[in-house]
């Protein structure tokens, strides 16, 4: 009998011969479990993220202790957070090599390129806002061992604190949650901060004319600068979740775009 | 447009100059695909698609195995049916002539639209000369400067500095890549205005691919060209378009850049990413 | 092969224990017997031919007719030219009509009927026929031709009986080697836009050729031996003659009548006649194996 006569017994299956899969390229079929393809990739890609995330852990942490050095003239525990800053660059640099690995090797397409397109940015902005915590410690002994204590002033710059603790916490949620409207809220706190930068400069010209009280006015604006850096790069880090989410990038405080309004169109 | 009425299409050619060989330069015509269906016996392996190649540019079809999308090129010139027990359904328009309207030749439809195949076949008892020259002579095109043509076409496959001297050699004798490149003259020799490549490097090495994705880089300005392929690095780095299939039908299509990074449908999104195969 | 015992873990793994050496030894003892009994008639027929039949060759063995004198010793009783010349005509038209109707057929058979029942009902009927018996075709053509027209034996009506029966397997073989052309190589020839018919004659049957022609020898070859349908058709003659419409001799004829005849000489030469046609037969099988070495295909 001829090979061909098999061909009417069922639908012949013309479809040329699939080449064997190519691992690289080729998504495997899914196990016979249900669990899907690239596992592998698809775990290195969240350990990455998590990874860059919990940086943002370490500046609450050493936001907490500069804001508590500030408050009570700690030096030493302002040479810790100037230390400890050297943990948050290690993290940016493990991330960014982490991303180098993944792009190469790994060739992620889609979301999963928004995504560590995202992570790239983040992590900077983490590490920036490191920069900016040590900043502030370097402030401390520069203010001498008596300084003069402004009280309205201080309390301006324990709420920044606290708004600059609260955006960092939040940026973290909506991020690892993919929330664009937690996102969004982060401008809401931003503006405080920014007023409150504002209201501190003109505390600070209107200190008097105590020179040492001037001087330590002077080192408190910055501080204030600091804070409000960290408020920004919160910011930018939920301008990333909405470009993960939406692969359109806009920045929030753009003020021709009223908030809520949906990206591109 | 072609005059698929005839067995003969006449094939017009810009007069040889000295800078550049003799090309066939009819521009490509745009494929629109309306709701496509085609069948092996009673089953139904592509279930009514609506999609359309644009002229001059190269469109990649993706999709897991068995999706129908080799089923789908085959359907566009008419070779499905050459499958005992297949058919199709539907309208297939080059330009704005159905393919499959009443009275139609399948023989000029195939002049009009080439087609290249995974495995590259040489015809084994001919010469690189005249495996290209076969081109012209099964379409019945024997007129003017033979040596001519298949020298066009060769330099039109990227072939021509590497055959030049040996011209009478077996076609069979080449390379892999070779091999396929000169499918791929063979197929321009006839002078179609789409080229379809049912998955034109899964049988080569990484070289030969990038050569010939450089080739279809060149080509599409002559012809429209469909691409069927697995890799999806592939349609990544050679498509203008590329649309998903997904068991017979069509998920999405839309500009290369959109599908690999902001596909709109999950599904393509979940089959870009790898997560199903 | 080592002779040693194995040692340690892993070469008591690999080691071949002595029970299968003995039956590997066994075994290849009793191949070898058997293809030495298988071999032992085709020696023999060998010594045989060439013994009793070099004897009978020489040059007026080739270059005369039978002179039909078998009993006076003192005439010559000439040579089998006119069976070697007949052989060649009669196989010749034989091929002439059986190849190009074979070809044709499997060509249909493979290219267009492919599963179709017709198809399956002609592949059975082929299949039959190459189990039908020489004489059978010779008989056919006798009732036909012969007593069913009221005409006489000719040459052309053994060519008729031969082509029959190489008719099956010419269609046999050209079908497989058809059938061996890769699918690929059809696909792009019609996808260039070439009508079916030329895809055939310029693609597909001139890749098959170097295959077909080996089928083809081979079927002439056989024919070439075949003795029973010659003798209701084209019967003998002893002149050597170019006319087909005549009685013509032929080499199995010539020798089915000369071996059983008194005369040793007589009998000499139906010898040299089989040795001839074998030797005939192996030119043409050698022609077969040269012609396929250079095919790509078989």
């Amino acid at each position: 009998m001829s090979p061909e006569s098999s061909a009417n017994e069922r639908p012949p299956a013309r479809p040329p011969a699939q080449p064997a899969a190519d691992p690289a390229t080729h998504p495997t079929h899914p196990s016979p479990d249900g669990s899907r393809g690239r596992a592998h990739f698809q775990a290195q890609l969240r350990e990455l993220e998590e990874h860059a995330l919990g940086g943002l852990d370490l500046i609450v942490e050493q936001l907490d202790r500069v804001l508590e050095a500030l408050e009570h003239q700690d030096v030493e525990l302002a040479q810790m957070v100037i230390a400890d800053d050297d943990r948050v660059d290690g993290r940016y640099l493990e991330v960014h090599q982490g991303i180098l690995s993944l792009l190469a090797l790994q060739a992620p397409v889609a979301g999963d390129l928004r995504l560590v397109a995202a992570l790239l940015h983040t992590i900077k902005h983490i590490e920036r806002m490191g920069d900016q915590c040590v900043n502030i410690a370097k402030m401390i002994p520069l203010s001498g061992h008596e300084p003069p204590v402004h009280g309205e002033l201080l309390e301006a710059l324990a709420k920044m604190g606290a708004y600059a603790r609260s955006e960092v916490v939040q940026c973290k949620a909506a991020f690892a949650g993919r929330d664009i409207g937690l996102a969004e809220d982060l401008v809401r706190q931003d503006r405080e901060i920014n007023r409150l930068n504002r209201e501190i400069f003109r505390l600070a010209i209107e200190i008097g004319d105590d020179p040492d009280t001037r001087e330590w006015a002077m080192h408190m604006t910055l501080v204030a600068r600091a804070l409000e850096r960290v408020g920004d790069n919160a910011v930018d880090i939920g301008e990333q979740v909405a470009f993960v989410v939406t692969g359109l990038f806009r920045e929030f405080s753009d003020s021709s775009r009223p908030p809520g309004a949906p990206a591109g169109a | 447009m072609p005059n698929l009425q005839q067995t003969v299409s006449p094939v017009t050619e810009a007069p040889p100059s000295n800078d550049s060989p003799a090309v066939v330069t009819k521009p490509g015509l745009s494929v629109r695909l309306e709701q496509l269906r085609a069948f092996y016996g009673d089953a139904e392996q592509v279930k009514g698609i609506d999609l359309e190649f644009r002229a001059n540019e190269v469109t990649a079809i993706i999709g897991p195995s068995g999706c129908g999308k080799s089923t789908m090129i085959r359907c566009i010139n008419r070779m499905h049916e050459e499958i005992p027990g297949a058919r199709a359904e539907g309208r297939v328009l080059l330009d704005d002539t159905d393919v499959y309207g009443s009275g139609v030749d399948v023989v000029a439809v195939r002049r009009a639209i080439g087609m290249v195949f995974q495995k590259p076949n040489p015809f084994p008892t001919m010469s690189v000369y005249d495996n290209v020259a076969a081109g012209l002579r099964l379409s019945a095109q024997r007129g003017g400067d033979m040596h001519a043509k298949v020298e066009a076409a060769l330099r039109g496959a990227g072939l021509w500095s590497e055959v030049e001297d040996r011209l009478n050699e077996p076609g069979a004798g080449l390379s892999g890549g070779q091999q396929q490149r000169l499918c791929i003259a063979r197929s321009l020799a006839v002078g179609p205005e789409v080229i379809l490549m049912d998955e034109p490097c899964s049988a080569l090495d990484p070289v030969a691919t990038l050569k010939i994705e450089e080739l279809i880089d060149e080509l599409k300005s002559r012809v429209t060209i469909v691409i069927v392929t697995h890799n999806m690095q592939q349609a990544a780095r050679v498509a203008d378009r590329t649309a998903f299939m997904l068991d017979g039908k069509l998920v999405e299509v839309g500009p290369t850049q959109e599908i690999f990074t902001k596909p709109s449908d999950p599904r393509t999104e979940e089959y870009v990413t790898g997560k199903f195969g | 092969m080592s002779t040693q015992a194995p040692t340690g873990d892993l070469m008591a793994r690999f080691g071949v224990s002595a029970a299968r050496r003995r039956k590997d030894r066994i075994a290849r003892g009793a191949i070898l017997a058997a293809t030495i009994v298988a071999l032992i008639p085709l020696v023999l027929i060998v010594y045989y031919l060439l013994s009793k039949g070099l004897g009978a060759w020489s040059s007026s063995f080739f270059t005369t007719d039978p002179t039909g004198n078998t009993f006076f010793k003192s005439e010559s009783i000439g040579g089998i030219k006119s069976a070697i010349l007949g052989t060649v005509e009669m196989v010749a038209l034989a091929s002439a009509i059986s190849v190009p109707v074979g070809v044709g057929v499997a060509v249909w058979l493979v290219e267009y009927g492919k599963s179709s029942w017709f198809a399956h009902t002609v592949r059975f009927f082929v299949d039959v026929l190459t189990g039908v018996p020489s004489i059978v075709f010779g008989l056919f053509i006798y009732i036909v031709l012969i007593v069913g027209t009221g005409s006489s034996f000719a040459g052309y009506k053994g060519s008729l009986a031969l082509s029959l029966l190489m008719l099956p397997v010419v269609i046999r073989s050209a079908e497989v080697i058809l059938l061996l052309i890769p699918a690929g190589l059809r696909e792009s020839a019609l996808a260039l836009g070439a009508p079916r018919w030329k895809v055939i004659f310029s693609i597909v049957l001139p890749t098959a050729l170097p295959g077909m022609v080996t089928g083809m020898l081979l079927a002439v070859a056989r024919a070439a031996g075949e003795t029973a349908p010659l003798l209701f058709t084209a019967a003998s003659t002893k002149a050597t003659s170019f006319n087909l419409s005549g009685f013509m001799n032929s080499l199995p004829v010539q020798i089915y009548g000369d071996v059983t005849s008194p005369t040793t000489a007589v009998v000499n030469r139906a010898w040299g006649a089989a040795l001839t046609l074998v030797v005939m037969i192996l030119l043409l099988n050698l022609l077969a194996r040269l012609i396929s070495r250079r095919s790509r295909l078989a």
